[in-house]
């Protein structure tokens, strides 16, 4: 029981990590950006490239080597971010909102073959590899590796929180959320709001990839359609626009599949999370925290 | 308003007579354009469907090195009826069924006399009709699922051992170490649950040990610890895991950090090098059950370096039963004394004894090995080597 927690909060962590990116882009400008999980296979294979020239050097230091490299791959993947942003989404802004849907599933397949023909379809196994003391905490074998990684998540979460409640950056992305036009006559520079928006979230899902791969041990170019896939669904659980939502939904998705699994087999585990975010978008589509918001005429 | 509609339906009829011309040069022009003695002097065409792309993609290349070495090596004794030389066609199948129809019907539009391809079961097997429509015989040298077995086509050929075998293979192993309880896993992919099911009733059927979990997991994902919770909760002694290394790598690092102590035995899919990349240290003492790889052959290490002196890379996985497979299409072409498919699969038929690297050649009656050939290996130090020769 306790071990069907624990895993599923661990997957969880990497849901929330990578929906908060989702969640913030729709957020602040009504995308859905499918390119979104592309990004964290990208930021794995940004970690797989550095570490790879780095050679023995940064297997040889560990986790301080993960840490270095998952900021480089941040950057990166943050950047990839905004200029998917200024090059696919800005010019549609004013498109019907399909038209924008189908550019993000465009910038998704770009980013996964664009990577298939730079490293090759065969998936790599990752130059470091996280492993670490097993402990038992009530009955469930936790590894060091996990809850480190759970402590990065935590970490980078709790900062984004505190970025977006605190600063004045933060507060003109809720300006945004709310009224676009609003905020641009109020004087908020919005491109450059959105454009910090899309670097933050990529640089979230960057940094999910690089852990997923130290974990793991395995990448390949099509790692990030399901997870993307399922973040998407951890939205919408917690409450699509929402960021403490989007942590929540991610747990809350993990915990579901696990138990899922548990009950009705492994194997079912993708048909039950989507069965949920179906029973969610029927039942209460504005998730566990949304709130119900009317349409201002 | 009429301009356009008048454009769009001028080019719907062009579009359709485009389409038709094609079509009739295809079918019709295609036969006529090359005269009869070009077509009985040129190079007689081998098609071969493998993985290039995909997951699977390291092991199209050694199959795809194995058969070039053997078309070099018979264009270089000069070639088969009377001085014909042998031409390798390669296509993709990329591990997916609709690739490797599109590639197979390409193959067969470019007049194939054999295919010596199949590398996935799953891709291989929509090939069947295609290549059986053109009468083209087909020697598969990897996939075995028993559905291929199950069609009852003539015109194809197993050379590799069969999922059925290579579930008594395993049971051999299982019986002999003295495991009582077996978990099998499967990808629910063809080749993967054939093996599982054929495993588990002959499991069931022999009565020494018990299977005590069979499940199936998605293939494509990074987390499997629902499956591994399965495992430790079920209490068995060793996992059977039958699908491909991918996923078998995670599956095996994960059973592991979830503290599983028993053994962990993979199918002919997962044993690869690659498991060790992927597993880690996890992937020390992994079983498998393999038809014989080169560096587990005794005797093979002239055609190793011949091998490694034409490709520059040491050969892998399946690139001996590609070597052998179209040595195997030469003989028969040549017994035959003709590039017709009736009389090559006669002569196919009609074969006794030829030497293979899995030992002489006969076929059974539902033309696959009369003797599978699979051994056990053991990873060791990132490499498989032979722990059981199982005879």
């Amino acid at each position: 029981m306790s071990q069907i927690i624990w895993d599923g909060l661990f997957v969880g962590s990497f849901y929330a990590l990578i929906a908060l990116g989702y969640s913030m882009v729709y957020g602040i400008i009504k995308l859905l950006n499918f390119a979104h999980g592309d990004l964290y296979m990208l930021g794995a294979f940004i970690g797989f490239a550095v570490l790879a020239s780095f050679g023995g050097l940064a297997t040889s230091l560990g986790l301080f080597a993960l840490i270095i490299v998952m900021m480089l791959s941040m950057v990166i993947t943050g950047t990839v971010g905004v200029v998917i942003e200024r090059l696919a989404y800005r010019p549609l802004r004013g498109a019907p909102r399909l038209a924008v849907l189908i550019t993000a599933v465009g910038a998704s397949f770009t980013l996964e073959y664009g990577i298939a023909a730079i490293a090759g379809p065969n998936p790599r196994g990752f130059p470091i590899r996280l492993t670490g003391d097993v402990f038992l905490v009530l009955g469930a074998r936790v590894t060091l590796p996990q809850i480190v990684l759970m402590i990065i998540a935590g970490l980078l979460m709790i900062a984004l929180d505190t970025y977006i409640r605190r600063t004045s950056t933060g507060r003109a992305m809720r300006a945004i959320s709310l009224d676009m036009k609003g905020a641009l006559l109020m004087g908020v520079n919005v491109n450059a709001v959105i454009s910090r928006t899309f670097f933050i979230g990529s640089a979230l899902a960057g940094a999910a990839g690089v852990m997923a791969g130290a974990y793991y041990g395995k990448i390949d170019f099509l790692m990030g359609f399901i997870i993307g896939l399922k973040a998407f669904t951890a939205a919408v659980i917690g409450g699509i626009g929402n960021i403490r939502g989007a942590m929540l939904g991610g747990l809350v998705l993990g915990l579901i599949e696990a138990f899922g699994s548990e009950l009705v087999g492994g194997q079912w585990r993708d048909a039950f999370a989507f069965a949920v975010l179906i029973l969610f978008l029927t039942l209460r589509p504005t998730g566990i925290l949304g709130e119900r918001v009317t349409e201002r005429v | 308003m009429k301009t356009p509609r008048r454009t769009t339906a001028l080019l719907g009829i062009a579009a359709a007579v485009l389409l038709a011309t094609t079509a009739c040069s295809g079918g019709l022009l295609g036969g006529d354009s090359e005269p009869d003695g070009e077509a009985e002097a040129g190079p007689i065409k081998i098609g071969m469907v493998i993985p290039i792309s995909g997951s699977s993609a390291p092991t199209g290349a050694y199959m795809e090195n194995g058969a070039q070495l053997a078309v070099n090596e018979i264009n270089d004794a000069g070639g088969i009826l009377d001085g014909r030389m042998l031409e390798l066609l390669v296509e993709d199948e990329a591990c997916d069924a609709q690739q490797g129809v599109a590639s197979a019907n390409k193959l067969v539009s470019s007049e194939v006399v054999v295919s010596v391809g199949g590398y996935c079961s799953g891709a291989t097997l929509p090939q069947l009709p295609i290549f059986g429509g053109a009468n083209v015989p087909m020697i598969i040298p990897a996939a075995n699922s028993q559905d291929l077995v199950r069609e009852g086509l003539d015109n194809v050929f197993l050379i590799n051992g069969t999922g059925l075998q290579q579930s008594t293979a395993a049971l051999d192993f299982i019986t002999k170490s003295g495991y009582t309880m077996v978990a099998l896993v499967d990808d629910n992919t063809s080749y993967s649950t054939d093996i599982t099911t054929e495993t588990e009733s002959q499991i069931t059927e022999d009565g020494t040990a018990e299977v005590v979990l069979n499940t199936s997991v998605n293939a494509g994902e990074s987390d499997y610890s629902a499956v591994v919770r399965d495992i430790t909760g079920s209490g068995a002694e060793i996992v059977y895991w039958t699908g491909y290394y991918q996923e078998g790598g995670l599956i095996v690092d994960q059973l592991r950090q979830a503290g599983y102590t028993g053994d962990i035995m993979v199918a002919d899919g997962s044993a690869d090098a690659t498991l060790a990349e992927i597993a880690g240290d996890a992937a020390e003492g992994v079983f498998a059950t393999m038809t014989p790889t080169p560096d587990t052959l005794e005797g093979a290490e002239e055609w190793i370096a011949n091998y490694e002196a034409e490709f520059d890379a040491a050969p892998g996985p399946y690139s001996t039963q590609s070597y052998d497979a179209v040595r195997l299409a030469a003989e028969a072409i040549e017994t035959a004394g003709s590039t017709d498919g009736d009389e090559i699969i006669a002569a196919l038929e009609g074969i006794s004894g030829f030497d293979m690297f899995s030992g002489p050649l006969e076929f059974t009656d539902e033309h696959t090995l009369s003797n599978g050939g699979f051994v056990i290996l053991k990873m060791e130090g990132g490499k498989f080597i032979l722990e059981d020769s199982l005879s």
